[in-house]
């Protein structure tokens, strides 16, 4: 299945995208994207905390992933 | 089209109704929304003849300051929020005529405007987002500003904060930003507090707001502001920037998340702008935006931010909107 990742701040600076596409198995999770987010971020991410939204929906627990389902990966931001 | 000598506000119009003629250019059906009392004027469908100078009134005040530029009128005003800024006038003697073309808005209107006058709202930090906030609610008319900020100017603030020059710099924020503030408009209370928000002082210096406007630039700070907020049951207005990204919610409104919920403890990331860099312009849209919110609750205008999470980038101009 394929799957939308938004990124956003800390997470587009590391990954150098605005999104990507990204083909996972059925039944994949949003702890597993985390995971292969990080990888990815190569160690750009680590100690970075990070939230998730699927469809436009916070997710405080792991949540099973559809086919066509956008993922946001939201870190905090401090400005001001 | 805002060429002064066009313009007369109602007091200005009650203080002289004597040596003007008044005409009513309005269609019969918007006449019964705001009456025209206390004036004789006259009704333009009638054909008039004036000799002497003339105030021309049509619903709202920008139909008139139209007719007369494109006519080409002499010795005519065009009455600064037309027949709805006069109706208020004469029932309540405010004059809210500056703020016409916001009253005109349905959504706001003069029991807009009116709230807005009696709102309260605490801005936590007065730089690159609390500089833009306090501005846009000040000029939008709240009636009460209470800036609170510890910290100096500095010359790395200027590019992003632009209620401070050169000279100011090492001066206190809050001071500096009053004195400006205050030049914008007297019909706005401004009080400040020269020190930073710690736990010792939040519960007193919050505890008059209607709204609180986070434009801090630590989350340690902003981590206090939604204890505050929650237990005193005040909105909180979130802000926060990273490069060309901001974002903007409304916390703790009525029961909705809170910041905790946003970010659940203990969050790590996210530089200053001091640390990761930032655009001027960034923190203007964002503290704007921020007000805007504010405006919303203190009306009582929906659809809002409350119980969501608004992303701007202002790379690709794209907005996410998050369900908390």
């Amino acid at each position: 299945m394929k799957i939308k990742v938004k990124c956003f701040s800390q997470v587009k600076y590391a990954l150098g995208e605005n999104e990507i596409i990204l083909e996972m198995e059925t039944g994949s999770t949003t702890l597993g994207l985390e995971k292969i987010i990080r990888e990815k971020a190569d160690g750009k991410l680590d100690g970075v905390s990070l939230r998730v939204a699927v469809n436009q929906q916070y997710q405080s627990e792991e949540t099973i992933l559809t086919d066509g389902d956008e993922v946001a990966f939201i870190p905090p931001v401090q400005g001001g | 089209m805002e060429d002064r000598s066009l313009i007369i506000t109602p007091k200005e119009l009650n203080d002289r109704k004597t040596e003007l003629t008044v005409i009513d250019v309005r269609p019969k059906e918007q006449r019964k929304e705001f009456p025209i009392e206390g004036l004789d004027a006259v009704l333009s469908e009638n054909g008039v003849e004036i000799n002497g100078q003339k105030v021309l009134v049509c619903q709202f005040g920008i139909v008139t300051e139209g007719m007369i530029i494109e006519n080409e009128l002499a010795d005519t005003f065009s009455l600064l929020g037309g027949a709805q800024a006069w109706d208020e006038f004469y029932r309540e003697q405010k004059d809210l005529s500056r703020w016409s073309r916001q009253t005109v808005l349905p959504e706001i209107g003069i029991e807009g405007q009116k709230k807005l006058l009696g709102g309260k709202v605490a801005i936590v930090g007065v730089g690159g987002l609390g500089c833009p906030a306090a501005q846009a609610l000040l000029t939008a008319g709240i009636g009460y500003l209470h800036l609170i900020d510890g910290d100096n100017v500095s010359l790395s603030n200027l590019h992003r904060q632009p209620l401070y020059s050169p000279d100011d710099v090492d001066k206190k924020k809050v001071k500096v930003a009053k004195e400006k503030l205050a030049e914008l408009s007297a019909e706005t209370s401004i009080h400040i507090t020269d020190t930073f928000l710690d736990e010792e002082n939040a519960d007193v210096f919050l505890a008059d707001a209607d709204v609180i406007i986070d434009a801090t630039d630590n989350i340690k700070t902003r981590q206090l502001m939604d204890q505050i907020s929650k237990r005193k049951n005040i909105p909180m207005v979130y802000g926060g920037l990273f490069r060309f990204e901001g974002q903007v919610a409304i916390l703790n409104a009525n029961g909705s998340p809170g910041y905790s919920e946003l970010f659940p403890e203990p969050p790590s990331g996210g530089d200053t702008c001091e640390d990761a860099g930032v655009l001027g312009m960034l923190p203007g849209i964002i503290g704007n935006i921020q007000a805007l919110e504010a405006v919303k609750l203190i009306v009582g205008i929906n659809p809002n931010l409350v119980g969501k999470l608004l992303i701007y980038d202002g790379m690709n101009h794209s907005t996410e909107i998050i369900e908390i």
